[in-house]
Parts: C-alpha cells; structure tokens; sequence
C-alpha cells in the first residue's frame, strides 16, 4: 500500500471528474467519522497491487499493520492502473460515483436487465436523462426507480440523442453490479458486497 | 642599366600568374636586415609591375567590370602536394588470369533474346536469356528426389553473389594492408571525412578487421554521449554527490528510478503533505475545466423560461383587468356567458397554460 504519486493521482482525479464535475471536490473533501479518533479524519487514495483504493485515514493507520503481500482489499476500490499506466474505473466505484453524479441516465424498467448483462444503453432503453450531456462524458445508470445500476460514457449529446433512432447507442457500457455475479472473481471483485 | 638586365633575365609564367628572375644575385649581400628586406620588397615591385605589363599586354575584351584576359595554360610544373599513390596490389584473379594469359575482353552491352525475339541487355532487370526467368526446369535422371530445383536456382545465385562480396572485401583488405588505399579512405584516428569514393566501399573497408591497425572508433551520438557521461559522473565512490561541478555542467540524464512517495500514514505532528498534493491537483484540475462551467446552452434556456413566465403572468393580468387584448373567440364565448362567470373561467383557463409550460 502507497500513496498515489503526483501523475498517478492526476490521471485519477481526470478520470472521477468526467463523472463528477466539480463534485469531485466533495469526494476528496469528505470528512471520515470512522475510527476512535474523536476529530473527524478525511478519506484518501492509496495504492495497492495496482488497484487504487479511497479509505479513511484510520482505516489506513489500521491497514499498515497488514502486509503488502497479505492485504486484499481495504476501503471502497475505486479501480485499476492497467500496466500500461493507464486508469480504469471498477464497478466499486459506482458508491462513490453515484451521489456525486453530474450526468445521469434512467432505464426503462423493461431494459435494466439488458443494461446489466453487460450491454450499450440504447434510445430505446431510455426513460430519462439530464440535460446537457456532451458525447465522451461519463454517465451513470440509474433504473427508474433511482438505484444505481453502473456507469459508463455518452457517445451522444442529449441533443443529437432526441434526434437519433431508437436503436442507436447512447451510453457504452463501463460497469453494472451484475458484474460480480458474472466475473464471479471472489469478493473484490463483487460489485456490491464492498460497499463500506 | 640594371633595370634593363633585370628585365631580360625575368621569366613569366601567365597561366600561374608568377614571375620569377632564376639569375639574380646581390651586388654586395646587405648588412642589416632591415635593407636586404628593403631589397627584396624592390626587387618583388618590380617582378609584379613586369607580370601586369605582361597582363595588360594580352589581347583583352572589354566587360562591365573592366578588361578581362584569358590567360595561357601555366607552363611551369608545380609540385604535388601529396606523394603518387601506389600502385594497387593485384587481385587474386588478376594473378591467376595472369598466369594463365587470359586477357580482357569486352562484352556486348546488348544481346538476342531468343525467347522473345528481341535484343536485350545482358544484365539486370528483364535481361538478355535470363536462367531465372525460366518457368519450367525440365526433370534429368541425375536428379535427386525431394530437392527443389527452383530453391535450388536460387540458392545457387545467392551463393555466387556471397562469393563474389566475399572476395571483393578480401582484395579491399589486401589493398589496405599494402597501403594502396588513401589513407581518409580508412578512416584511422576516426577520422570520419567524406570523400568521393564510393561510400559502401568506404563502409566495407572499416568493417575489416585490419591486422596491425587500429580498428575505426564509431562515432557517438549526442544521447549516448549523454549517456556515457552520466555513467561516468554517477561512477564515483559518492556517487557523484561530492563531485566538482564543471561550470555548465547539467545533472546527470539517466537517473536510477528511485522514487519516493509520501508516508502511507501521516503521523500527528507531520503537516498534511498529501492534502496539499490533492488539493493543488484538484485545483489544477477544476481551474482546467472553469471554461466549461458558464454553460450557454443552460443559461439561454433559463432566460427563455423565465421570460415566458413573466409574458404569462402578464397575460394572467391583463385577462382579469382589460378586456381589450382579449382574442375574438374569448368575447364571442363573452357574449354567451354571463360576466360572473366568464371571469372565473379565464383566469382557470389562463392558470393551465402556465402550469403546462412549466
């Protein structure tokens, strides 16, 4: 476990921004009552095995007791550097993502389980989205009933997708909770058992 | 008297521009040396005005920039700057057709093509009787099975042309050691001048292992020269820490990838280094995207909405109060309507539209 170096934590922020926007401040900024500490901590990014973990700063203290070998998994993960230094999101995310979201997406009730199998979110599948969304934005998926259902990136504008044919794509997906029943990798990577 | 000797005994060469006087000697040889260089600056004055006498004397044509002369070809042989090369050592095929009296002989530059009928070059490309443009190889008995005769062609050629780069490099070497290549043409002490022979030669001639001589250093490029001296600099028994800085000398390049990061947790009394790593990135970040957050888009939709908001409200007005902007229809339902009525109606009328737009 490390902390993020100065690239690595700017190639994260990038990321969590072209979902969040300026809420991202919030995310950073969110102060932590874990622990028996009495003063309220903050929650960080820290690195382990390549996976980028946000965790409050007792939990940290706590964790440096377990060894780099041994620990799994501490915190929420936020997602993964590729080894070409890349940044990808994991579904984890999603309980950091969702509250903080700029741009939202509704699905039918119908579609929900199309979304979750792993598959784009068509015209069709749409109840609601919010206004001005740019094509490349990050967008999270929420069923009609205001539960998150995963994330991933707009290839259309609200505008261009009012015009569009029902059958056109709207959102790529990223990530959906029905990924840990599918991957089926353990518990790191079960979407929603992680949720701290 | 002595003017007119001198005259008589200079010789003038035009095409070097040069006069000389092979027979001259000093009267009584100066003293000092202030007069024998007060002499001889006499005796080169007048050696020069006797070569433009000279000049002025040829046939001249006359041009923007003055006369112009064409001067005769030199007639005194200068001698050359460097010594005759020597002669090249004989190949070993020059020594056996030597031996066996076989004597050049020119071959045509063109040749019958049979196949197609016409007169082809004996070499290169779409040649004379070309044996690898032969489609069908017929089978003879003294074939082995199993071996391509194609392959076979092929094989053969490139053995032939290996052969041949292998005696060419053989007899370079051999002229080489003789020394009856010039000598930038090796390129010893790393010298690296461009000469007009031809360069694969050139190339072909340093790859040689050349006994007794030194083998040609290569020349280094800026990022390995850079290289190189980073190592050496980092090669210190301090690593370099202690070194004397030469006045310009930057940093070493090739600095080991050792990286530090902050402490995994920060202890009480430490100041929050983390905290300001995030926060300059944040601000970084959101100062990156400030631009994007005036949306226009959003702004004009919201002006929109609220004058259309402001026009109903005045409507909303206008339909209780005045009775003149009211559309035809309203005063023909007016009609029909007893006043009472009609007031209440409108006002719910007008209160739906809003409730619509918003």
């Amino acid at each position: 476990m490390r902390t993020l170096d100065e690239q690595e934590t700017t190639v994260v922020f990038e990321k969590l921004y072209k979902f969040v926007g300026n809420n991202l401040k919030n995310i950073v900024e969110n102060p932590s009552h874990e622990g028996p500490d009495p003063n309220p901590g903050r929650y960080c990014f820290r690195l382990q095995k390549n996976r980028v973990y946000y965790v409050s700063e007792s939990l940290v203290k706590r964790a440096t007791n377990v060894s780099r070998e041994k620990l799994v998994s501490l915190g929420i993960q936020v997602g993964k550097f590729t080894h070409h230094g890349n940044f990808h999101l994991t579904v984890h995310a999603l309980s950091l993502l969702a509250p903080n979201a700029k741009h939202k997406v509704w699905l039918k009730p119908t579609s929900e389980m199309s979304f979750l199998y792993g598959n784009p979110v068509l015209k069709a599948h749409l109840g609601r989205i919010t206004e001005d969304i740019n094509s490349g934005d990050g967008i999270v998926v929420y069923s009609m009933s205001d539960v998150p259902l995963g994330f991933g990136i707009a290839t259309k504008s609200t505008k261009d997708c009012r015009k569009s044919d029902p059958n056109s794509m709207v959102v790529i997906h990223q990530a959906d909770i029905g990924e840990g029943f599918m991957i089926d990798d353990g518990f790191v990577e079960f979407g929603t058992s992680v949720y701290v | 008297m002595g003017e007119v000797e001198s005259q008589k005994d200079t010789q003038i060469d035009l095409g070097n521009l040069m006069a000389y006087n092979p027979n001259h000697h000093f009267a009584s040889i100066p003293s000092s040396r202030e007069e024998l260089v007060k002499e001889c600056l006499e005796k080169g004055t007048e050696l020069a005005q006797a070569l433009a006498d000279a000049l002025f004397n040829l046939p001249a044509t006359e041009d923007v920039d003055g006369p112009i002369v064409k001067l005769p070809p030199p007639t005194t042989k200068l001698p050359r700057q460097k010594h005759l090369p020597k002669p090249k050592p004989p190949t070993k095929w020059e020594l056996f057709a030597q031996k066996k009296g076989i004597k050049k002989r020119k071959k045509d530059k063109i040749a019958y093509d049979e196949k197609s009928g016409t007169w082809k070059r004996t070499y290169g490309y779409d040649r004379a009787n070309d044996e690898d443009d032969v489609p069908i190889i017929e089978a003879k008995p003294s074939d082995e099975p199993g071996v391509d005769p194609f392959a076979k062609r092929r094989a053969d050629k490139k053995q032939r042309v290996d052969k041949q780069e292998k005696n060419r490099l053989r007899n370079l070497k051999q002229t080489a050691k003789a020394g009856a290549l010039p000598r930038d043409y090796l390129c010893f002490q790393g010298e690296t001048e461009s000469n007009s022979l031809d360069s694969h030669v050139q190339l072909a001639a340093t790859a040689l292992p050349i006994t007794g001589s030194q083998a040609a250093p290569k020349k280094l490029s800026k990022s390995e020269l850079e290289e190189v001296a980073g190592t050496a600099a980092t090669s210190t028994a301090s690593i370099g820490k202690f070194d004397k800085k030469l006045p310009g000398e930057k940093p070493p390049k090739n600095k080991g990838k050792n990286r530090k990061f902050l402490p995994v947790a920060e202890g009480r009394g430490m100041g929050s280094q983390e905290k300001e790593q995030t926060d300059k990135i944040l601000n970084k970040l959101i100062s990156k995207h400030s631009h994007e957050t005036l949306n226009v888009d959003k702004a004009v939709r919201k002006i929109n909405v609220q004058k259309e908001k402001k026009h109903k409200s005045k409507q909303d007005k206008s339909s209780s109060t005045s009775s003149k902007l009211k559309p035809k229809k309203k005063s023909l339902k007016k009609s029909s309507n007893k006043g009472s009525a009609k007031k209440g109606s409108s006002k719910s009328k007008s209160k739906l539209k809003s409730s619509k737009s918003n």
